[in-house]
């Protein structure tokens, strides 16, 4: 790692503690009533708590449970149909009115639905966050096949590539920045819909405790849920990149 | 090949049915073709034969069908007049032992394969098993000058090696025809003069047989045993000149030879005129 990134994360994380810190004076000054804004101290010794003592461990798990099944539920099938429609003229024609009626739904809207149709189980949260999250993945993929170079499909055609091996060897992989876009949007959506179907559908997961802690007025309890949400979409974005910097190697190769 | 080449040419110089039987049909062969599209000639009447083993050059001014006729070859297109065949048979699909150089090597390469993965497309197109795949891509690396660079994004190389790859991969197909649009047209003069020898040198030894689009009338000459000259509106073939220039060609004694220099304003004077 090269002296000039470490400086950049140096002063990143410089930034990021005088934050803490200010936050931390305004709220030893009462700035705002203890009740509603509590310091980083309180935000902390919560977290540490709720993870030796309580129950935030098994929450966080369940979380990342219900986000994780839900964006893979959207992957696998954002990708498939994506390809699929990308691919196929039929398809399009057939699936895209569809579709593109279903798409600028509010994600969080059909919460309601699902609930009258699943109930308030797992399928329940999982099917809303898949919903919401497909979209990203279903576009970029589409998009990602439809915007293959054609001077490749040529080379595919030359060599009397069957079409199975053109979309294998092609098509998808062209595909793949446009993919790893999707994935990274999807998973953003993802998150938010497990914190909003958690705290709609109550159960175990860090929204529904977010949302009682509020409603008890333990807000440190609620900023360290929050903060545990931030974490996970962090982790999540900083995971992505390594992915994405592996798979896209050989776009700046050297 | 020049035992081809001679009995080819002996079958100009002496009529006769007994030496038509023993001289080989050509390899392509154009027959009145014609291109209409939306109402509009592209190509008009175009006979052409390209004998096995011959490097043939096509020149002339942009909108001639220069591209239009190599993209029949290799099956891309259907004329709408005449036929076009290869070994007596119409190219109505593209066939793995007619091989494309593309111009636009950029675009040609498989960006997320590395060199090697390169030339492996067509070793799998043409469903060479997988344990030979290695040596074979060794070979065709070094024959083009790449030994070193097997595991190389395209990204990585030079347009030079961009397009040194783009012809293994093409010569990996086992091509008993290599079609090149342009080739060399995007590379810097000394690249261009390396990979001409490298070319002339690799289908002599393997009796490949060239259709070669250029602008570059110098090229054409240096390369081919034959230019075909074609004039626009609609495309159609002009004038065909015999380049009868000794092989293997120099890049000094070929181009400062008296008749390179005769065929250079001889072509010259015909692009001229075809373009006004």
């Amino acid at each position: 790692m090269s002296v000039s990134r470490l400086a950049w994360i140096a002063a990143s994380a410089l930034v990021f503690c005088v934050i803490v810190a200010a936050w931390q004076q305004a709220a030893d000054a009462r700035v705002f009533s203890p009740v509603f804004f509590p310091g980083p101290d309180r935000i902390w010794s919560a977290l540490h708590r709720g993870w030796t003592q309580g129950d935030l461990a098994a929450r966080t798990a369940t979380t990342l449970g219900h986000m994780l099944v839900g964006w893979l539920l959207a992957s696998v099938v954002g990708v498939a149909l994506g390809a699929v429609i990308g691919l196929s003229p039929l398809a399009s024609a057939y699936l895209k009115p569809t579709l593109e009626l279903l798409r600028p739904l509010p994600a969080s809207a059909t919460i309601p639905v699902a609930i009258a149709l699943l109930g308030l189980g797992e399928s329940m949260v999982l099917a809303v966050i898949a919903f919401g999250a497909v979209w990203p993945m279903l576009v970029g993929t589409m998009h990602g096949v439809q915007s293959v170079e054609p001077r490749l499909l040529e080379v595919a055609h030359a060599l009397g590539m069957p079409r199975r091996r053109v979309i294998r060897d092609i098509a998808l992989p062209s595909a793949i920045p446009d993919i790893l876009a999707g994935l990274r949007l999807s998973l953003t959506v993802a998150l938010i819909l497990t914190a909003v179907t958690e705290m709609m559908a109550g159960g175990d997961g860090l929204g529904a405790a977010i949302l009682d802690a509020g409603r008890l007025m333990r807000s440190a309890n609620v900023f360290a849920g929050v903060a545990i949400l931030g974490l996970i979409g962090m982790a999540g974005a900083m995971l992505l990149s390594i992915l994405e910097a592996r798979c896209l190697r050989w776009r700046l190769a050297s | 090949m020049s035992v081809r080449v001679r009995q080819a040419k002996r079958r100009f110089e002496t009529p006769g049915v007994a030496i038509e039987a023993i001289a080989p049909a050509p390899l392509i062969r154009f027959r009145q073709v014609g291109l209409d599209i939306g109402g509009r000639t592209i190509i008009d009447g175009v006979s052409l034969d390209i004998r096995g083993g011959e490097v043939v050059c096509v020149v002339g001014p942009s909108g001639c069908g220069k591209t239009t006729l190599l993209r029949m070859i290799a099956g891309f297109v259907q004329p709408t007049a005449g036929t076009v065949t290869f070994n007596g048979q119409p190219t109505a699909a593209p066939r793995p032992d007619v091989a494309i150089v593309f111009q636009d090597y950029g675009k040609a390469l498989l960006p997320w394969r590395t060199a090697a993965g390169n030339v492996a497309l067509a070793l799998e197109a043409i469903g060479l098993p997988k344990p030979q795949r290695p040596a074979r891509i060794a070979e065709l690396l070094a024959l083009l000058g790449l030994g070193g660079h097997a595991d190389k994004y395209p990204a990585a190389m030079s347009g030079g090696m961009q397009q040194r790859l783009q012809i293994a991969r093409a010569l990996a197909q086992e091509p008993t025809v290599l079609l090149m649009d342009e080739p060399f047209g995007a590379l810097d003069a000394m690249t261009r003069q390396h990979l001409q020898d490298e070319l002339l040198r690799i289908v002599t030894d393997r009796g490949i047989t060239v259709f070669f689009v250029t602008h570059d009338l110098e090229e054409a000459i240096y390369l081919a045993d034959r230019v075909i000259g074609l004039a626009p509106n609609p495309g159609r073939v002009a004038r065909e000149f015999d380049i009868g220039l000794a092989r293997p060609r120099d890049q000094l004694a070929t181009i400062e030879h008296p008749d390179f220099l005769r065929l250079r304003r001889a072509l010259f004077e015909f692009i001229k005129a075809a373009e006004s």
